[in-house]
Order: structure tokens, then C-alpha cells, then sequence
């Protein structure tokens, strides 16, 4: 029943990043989105008796729901962007492909597990990961300002750890904590670079960042 | 004769032994180089890391030969490729250097492309990177996937030795890189490229049919005559030794082709000369050409110049290296008793015997190549009279060649060493044959115990019509050289000082001197159909009569490189440039061509 609870609740974060407009409201998704995974990891863990996934769950809360999403929100502050996310398909539309896509997810995820036998769960949760991916994908296409295709690489990320945790219930441990420091350095970086693209540009819109090919 | 099983992370059997030694035997000598060589011209810090690469470059190259599964192998290859890569381009400042670094790396990364074919096709049907589980897997192989991966492999090895279509890279990256590195380049690790062709050929795909031997032969061949037809031409001391190397990857390759053309056939004793002269060779080569490159280096290094018409007269300045390059000048011109003799001695008796058991079109196939051979043989000891004569003899040609010093102590120890190898090797080489034809008999699986081994004698077989014993004939040679040399010397002569007979000139000077361009006309001249030389004359004259200046430049077209590979890149660039469209900078287009792409394939997954 927990696990519903978590699924659903991560799925209906996906859909409001969809029709997200405004910078802020999309990061604080993501952070709802994060807290989520991070229960159902708890979850997870105390059902299984899993010391190390336990850790990993405190360590998606510190670093998706309060760090992350606070330096993206900083970075925001500090270029003082306005706060459109600058939609190339309107709410209406991307809600409706988002739907194509997690039906998407859904015929792909039904080919490899089926959804009647025990494993329904699991086939489940498999298939909101997948939406996840694909969703992030999504916004990192039809968003245009640079800090939402942050957020959609993350989300995609988030929908990569979920898909692992439904299968195997979480990759070697090791891996996981690598992964981890790889995308906290990734928003690090990110900010920095978003920073720079705003002083050289003025701006932070990738349609317009079309002269840096060879 | 399995003695090593094939399976497990590294595999240590005669052949990987065998060229470890060579990796050891050039670049011991090599580094004791780079103490002089580099250190006072370069800060510390540069110094330690062209250091640091160099340990990575022989580690990988030992590596690679130990290898036992085909992933390793190809991840030290690369490893190999890329420290070298960084080592030709150590003098990043000068933009030839960093131009012959990406051609290297642009050719041999192709090359590697095609290894990387042929091993996934192994892998595919193996089930597995280990050696010995491809050796099993190649025997249920089809044919036709056999000759697929022989390609491959031979073009994807081809790149790295220098095979003659694949060349083009040799002559610049050579230059380019610093002595010590060329001549490890040269010396080694092409060869790494010729084990790869020994260790796949032979030992994994086991000799197929007899035209891979040919294909090994005609290339070979075509290597050998046109490398050194090459290096007659160019007057770029390392460049010249470049095309050198490109001849000698040739001969061995004459030698390991007619053992797989052979490898079938009753007498096993053609088979085994034309193996352990190929792995003759190859350790020969290593030796006298990373001598000559050292040389070249402490050459380089005290003119400032590679350019040998610059040169002249530096055997007084530097008798050390003038002595060392003659000895490594001998050696590859095969003169006997040096050790380039013994292995091209092993390879045309290879060849003779070959002539011998093998009918029509096979026999007049074989007396070409035998041609060739020998026809390169004397074009090399050409090429190095030049060589020899230009830079080292005569007057100095330039202030530079004028006021050259004799190199560092260190510099002096590590060519010395290598000289001294290379008149062992010669002098030696009935101790040294045991072991290289042991190797050999390993590689071919063939038991052959006619073997005769001493000092005198290389006596392979006695039943077949082949015999050698080139010590023999060395000292017959040695001896007769003694008397002709007591008899100069003990002869009363009597010496008096007198002027040449100058031509109704004043004096005689440097510019009167014979240049390399004028030595090798007669050749430029007996090739000018493959070589198609062009020149431009400029006279500025007072008057009819008399003539202020006159300029005479003499070129060579490169063939491969004016219609197979400009064409080969302008091609590839016209094709860029019409596909630039899908390129038109947005990120947000650049990742739904990912989106695409996976959706593509998804879709293709669903459906299927």
C-alpha cells in the first residue's frame, strides 16, 4: 500500500514538472519529486533489512531534497533571471504528450514484465521510472531556459535510481555513492556554468546559444 | 607443442619472451640516451614528464606482448598508442610537431578502429576475450568470417608497422619526436604491430589458406622496394631513416609471409628460415635502427639541423657517433659479419628454398620477391653511403656542422651500447639462432631437431639442399679485409701535400662538394616512373653571359599521398560539410536526437 503511495506520488511530481511555469515551482517539484524517492527507498530498506540503503535514503534526502534544489534556487537569486521556465509547447500539449509517453513506457515495460503475475509491483514501479527518463528528456527538450534542462537530467537520474531500487533493490552500494558525488559535482559545475553563460550572454536561453558550433 | 595454456590475464610463452627482450634490448639503451639528450635543454618539469611517458610507453609495449585475452591487448594498445602519441608531440610548440602528431593519431586510431572490428567478430564467435577460447572458436569459423577478420587484422596491424599503402604517418611522426622516442618507436613498437601479426595469424587463426601468405608477401615486398626507394630520396637524416623502417617492416613481413605460404608444405625447413628470419630481423631492426635514430639524435642535436646537406665533415668533431652510425649504416645495409647480413641471409634462404618446392606461377611469384629483396638490399646500402657520406665525411657544409661538439657521455654510453649489440648479434649469431628458432618452432607447432647450432655453422637441415653457415663466410671475408688492411698499412708509402686538381677554380670549398640531391639522381632518375620528380630552375642573370644567382630545386611527388589520401580526405571533408545541417548548435535539438534515437529503438523493441 506504502509503496502505491510513493509511486503515485512520484508520478504525479513528474506531471506537475510538466506543466510547471515558473523556474521556482519546477525545482520545488523536484524536491517533492525527490522526498519520494527517498521514502520509498526507506521503504525499501526497512522491509529488506538493508543497512546500506538506508544510508542511501538519508543521503537522497540531504542532497536532492535540501541541498540540490537550494543551490539551483541560489543560482537563480544570484544571475536574478526572471522566473519563465520559457515553454516551446504549452501546458496543455506537454501534459498530453507526457501521457503518450508514460503509455509509452508502459507497452515498452509490458513486453519484459508482466503486469498480472506477482511481480505487478515491480512492473510498476519499472514503468514510472521509465516515464521518469523520458520526462526529464522531455523537458530538457522543450524547456528553454538552461536550468531546466539541470532539473531534467536530474529527474532522469532520479528515474534511473528508481528503476534499480524496483528491480534489484538498488545498485552495489559503492556505485550508488559514486553516482551520488557525481551529481552533486555535476549541479556544482552546472552552477558555475550557468553563472558564467549569464554574465558572457545576458542570457540563459539555450535556443539562443546556437554560435558555439565549430 | 602447447606448452602455455592460453588461458588466464597475461601469458608469458616464447614469442611474448622474446619480445620483451627486444622491448628491453632498445630501450634501456634509449633511455641511458635521454639523460643527455633532453635534460639540458628542457625545464625539470618537462623532463620528468617526458620521463613519466616514456615509462608508459615501454610498460605498455610490454604489456601488450604479454597480453593473454583480446581485451587486454587492446586496451594496452591503445595505452601504447596514445603515450606515444603525446611523446611525438613533447615539442607542442612547433606546429610540425603537433601536424605529425594528429596524423599519427588520425592513422593509427583507423588502425585500431579495424582491430577493434576483427576482435568484436572474435568475440562475437568465441563467447569469450581469451585466447584460448578464440583459438578453439576459429576452428568452427566459416571461411569466408576467417578471411573477414584476416583483413581486418591486417590492415588494423598494417597501420601501426607501416605497411606501404599505410605509411604516410612514419615519415612525419618520426621527426617530430624526440631521438630517444623515435628510435623506441621505430625500433619497437612497430614491431608490436608485427607480434600482433605473428600472435593472430600464426598462433590463433592458424595459417589459412595460402593466398593470406601472399597477400603477406605482396605487401611485404611492395614495402620494401618502396620505403627504401623513398628514403634514397629524402635528405631529412630521420626522415630517411624513417622510410628505412618502413623497408625493414617489409623484409620481415617478406620472411613471415613465406612461412604462411609454406606452413602447409612437407618441408618444414623453409618454413622455420623464413620465421626465425623474420624474427631474425626484427630484432636486428630494432637494434641498428634505434642506433641510427640515436644517432641522428646526438647529430641533430649538435648541428641544430636534421637536414644532411647541411652537414659534412662531423667525423672529426664527433668520432664517437661517427663510428656508432657506421656500425648501425653496416648493419642495416646487411654487410656482413654486422647482424643485418645474418637475417636477411636467413630470409633469402628462405626464398631459395622456396624456389626450390614450389611450381609455376608459385616459383616466378618467389623469384620476384627474391628480386625485390635483393634489389632493396643494395638500394639500402646505396641509401646509406649517402647517409654516411653526406653528413659525416667531406668538409662541413654549414657554420652549424662546423663547430659541432661531440654529444654527452650518457648519449655516447647508449649508442655504444646498441653498436656493440649490433656487431654481437652478427658475430654471434649461431649462439643467438637456438633460441630465436626454439621461438619459432613454437609459433609454427613444428618439431625440427636437424638443427646444427655453433659458431661456424647455421646448418638447418641436412637433407635439404639448403646449408648456411654465413660465419664462415664471414670470416673468410674478415680475413681477407685484414690483409688488404695490413697490406695499406704496413706498405711504405709516403705521403705528400699536395691541391686536388680543382677545375681551374681558386679553391676548393664546401659548395664544391657532392650533395645528397646530386648522389641520388641516377635513382631519381631510374624510378622517375613511380617517383615522378619535378624541378624548378630560377637564374637571375646580368647579362646573357653571366649569371648572378641560380636556384635549382628538385621534388619528388608522393603518389600515395596526391591520389589516394588527399582525395581520401577531401572526400571526407565535402561529406561533412553537406551533412553540416545536422549540426545547427541548439541543445535542445541535440538531445531530442537522443530522444529519437532511444525511442527508435524502443519502438523497434516493442514491435519486434
Amino acid at each position: 500500500m506504502l509503496t502505491i503511495i510513493f509511486l503515485s506520488g512520484f508520478l504525479l511530481s513528474l506531471f506537475l514538472m510538466v506543466v510547471a511555469k515558473r523556474i521556482t515551482a519546477l525545482v520545488k517539484t523536484f524536491a517533492l519529486q525527490s522526498l519520494f524517492l527517498s521514502l520509498y527507498a526507506l521503504y525499501v530498506a526497512v522491509l529488506q533489512r538493508h543497512a546500506e540503503l538506508l544510508i542511501i535514503s538519508g543521503l537522497i534526502f540531504i542532497l536532492k531534497v535540501i541541498i540540490i534544489p537550494r543551490v539551483i534556487l541560489r543560482i537563480k537569486r544570484r544571475i536574478n533571471v526572471e522566473e519563465d521556465l520559457g515553454l516551446t509547447l504549452n501546458t496543455q500539449v506537454s501534459l498530453i504528450v507526457a501521457l503518450f509517453l508514460m503509455y509509452f513506457s508502459y507497452l515498452f515495460i509490458s513486453r519484459i514484465i508482466s503486469f498480472s503475475s506477482g511481480e505487478a509491483m515491480q512492473a510498476v514501479a519499472f514503468t514510472v521510472s521509465f516515464t521518469a527518463v523520458f520526462i526529464g528528456l522531455f523537458l530538457m527538450i522543450f524547456r528553454q531556459k538552461a536550468l531546466s534542462q539541470v532539473v531534467g537530467l536530474l529527474v532522469m537520474e532520479n528515474g534511473t535510481f528508481l528503476a534499480a531500487l524496483a528491480i534489484t533493490g538498488g545498485m552495489p552500494f559503492l556505485v550508488e555513492i559514486a553516482i551520488f558525488f557525481d551529481v552533486f559535482i555535476f549541479v556544482l559545475i552546472i552552477e558555475i556554468l550557468v553563472y558564467r553563460i549569464n554574465r558572457l550572454f545576458t542570457h540563459i536561453d539555450t535556443t539562443k546559444l546556437t554560435t558555439l558550433k565549430g | 607443442m602447447e606448452k602455455f595454456s592460453y588461458t588466464g590475464l597475461f601469458l608469458f610463452d616464447g614469442l611474448s619472451c622474446f619480445f620483451l627482450v627486444v622491448i628491453a634490448l632498445v630501450s634501456i639503451p634509449s633511455a641511458i640516451f635521454s639523460i643527455g639528450y633532453l635534460s639540458p635543454c628542457v625545464s625539470k618539469i618537462k623532463f620528468s614528464l617526458a620521463n613519466i611517458l616514456l615509462v608508459f610507453f615501454v610498460f605498455s609495449m610490454s604489456m601488450v606482448v604479454t597480453s593473454g585475452n583480446l581485451f587486454s591487448f587492446l586496451v594496452f594498445w591503445e595505452l601504447m598508442s596514445l603515450s606515444s602519441y603525446f611523446l611525438v608531440v613533447f615539442e607542442h610548440t612547433h606546429q610540425r610537431c603537433v601536424r605529425a602528431g594528429t596524423i599519427y593519431l588520425v592513422m593509427t586510431h583507423m588502425g585500431t578502429a579495424f582491430l577493434i572490428a576483427a576482435f568484436a567478430i572474435l568475440y562475437v564467435h568465441a563467447g569469450s576475450f581469451d585466447f584460448g577460447a578464440v583459438k578453439l572458436a576459429v576452428l568452427s569459423m566459416p571461411q569466408d568470417m576467417r578471411n573477414i577478420v584476416f583483413l581486418l587484422l591486417f590492415i588494423g596491424f598494417g597501420t601501426k608497422a607501416g605497411v606501404v599503402p599505410l605509411h604516410i604517418w612514419l615519415p612525419y611522426a618520426h621527426p617530430a619526436a624526440p631521438a630517444h622516442v623515435s628510435s623506441l618507436m621505430s625500433g619497437v613498437m612497430i614491431k608490436i604491430a608485427i607480434y600482433g601479426m605473428i600472435r593472430f595469424f600464426i598462433m590463433l587463426l592458424g595459417v589459412g589458406p595460402p593466398w593470406w601468405g601472399i597477400v603477406i608477401l605482396v605487401f611485404g615486398a611492395a614495402s620494401c622496394l618502396i620505403g627504401v626507394i623513398y628514403a634514397l630520396m629524402d635528405h631529412d637524416l630521420k626522415k630517411l631513416l624513417a622510410y628505412h623502417s618502413v623497408e625493414n617492416i617489409g623484409i620481415i613481413l617478406l620472411g613471415l609471409g613465406i612461412a604462411m605460404v609454406f606452413k602447409g608444405y612437407p618441408v618444414t625447413t623453409i618454413v622455420l628460415l623464413g620465421m626465425s628470419g623474420a624474427l631474425y630481423h626484427l630484432v636486428n631492426h630494432g637494434l641498428f635502427k634505434g642506433l641510427l635514430f640515436l644517432c641522428s639524435g646526438s647529430v641533430a642535436k649538435a648541428c641544430g639541423t636534421l637536414d644532411i646537406e647541411k652537414m659534412g665533415g662531423l667525423i672529426k668533431s664527433m668520432p664517437v657517433t661517427a663510428v656508432c652510425f657506421l656500425v648501425g649504416a653496416m648493419g642495416i645495409s646487411a654487410l656482413p659479419p654486422l647482424n643485418g647480413f645474418v637475417s636477411e641471409w636467413l630470409t633469402f634462404q628462405a626464398f631459395f628454398g622456396a624456389l626450390l618446392s614450389s611450381q609455376g606461377g608459385l616459383k616466378i611469384f618467389m623469384l620476384i620477391c627474391v628480386a625485390v629483396l635483393a634489389l632493396t638490399s643494395g638500394l639500402a646500402a646505396a641509401c646509406f653511403v649517402k647517409a654516411f657520406g653526406i653528413t659525416f665525411l667531406a668538409l662541413p657544409r654549414s657554420r652549424a656542422a662546423q663547430e659541432a661538439k661531440e654529444s654527452s657521455l650518457s648519449m655516447k654510453v647508449g649508442m655504444g651500447i646498441l653498436a656493440v649489440l649490433v656487431v654481437l648479434f652478427g658475430i654471434g649469431c649461431g649462439l643467438i639462432m637456438p633460441y630465436i628458432c626454439q621461438v619459432a618452432q613454437e609459433v609454427l607447432g613444428i618439431e625440427n631437431t636437424l638443427f646444427s647450432f655453433n659458431w661456424f655453422s647455421l646448418s638447418l637441415a641436412p637433407i635439404s639442399p639448403i646449408s648456411i653457415s654465413p660465419i664462415i663466410f664471414v670470416f673468410i671475408l674478415a680475413a681477407v679485409s685484414l690483409v688488404l688492411l695490413a697490406w695499406f698499412v704496413l706498405s711504405p708509402r709516403k705521403a705528400v701535400p699536395c691541391n686536388t686538381w680543382d677545375c681551374g677554380y681558386y679553391v676548393l670549398g664546401a659548395r664544391n662538394e657532392y650533395t645528397a640531391t646530386a648522389y641520388s639522381k641516377p635513382f631519381r632518375i631510374a624510378f622517375s616512373f613511380f617517383l615522378l620528380p619535378y624541378r624548378k630552375v630560377e637564374k637571375i642573370r646580368d647579362s646573357f653571359y653571366h649569371v648572378r644567382s641560380f636556384t635549382y630545386q628538385t621534388h619528388t611527388t608522393k603518389i600515395f599521398k596526391q591520389y589516394f589520401y588527399d582525395p581520401l580526405v577531401g572526400f571526407t571533408y565535402n561529406v561533412a560539410h553537406k551533412l553540416r545541417w545536422l549540426q545547427p548548435g541548439s541543445i535542445n535539438l541535440y538531445i531530442s536526437y537522443i530522444f529519437i534515437a532511444l525511442t527508435i529503438l524502443i519502438l523497434a523493441l516493442v514491435i519486434l
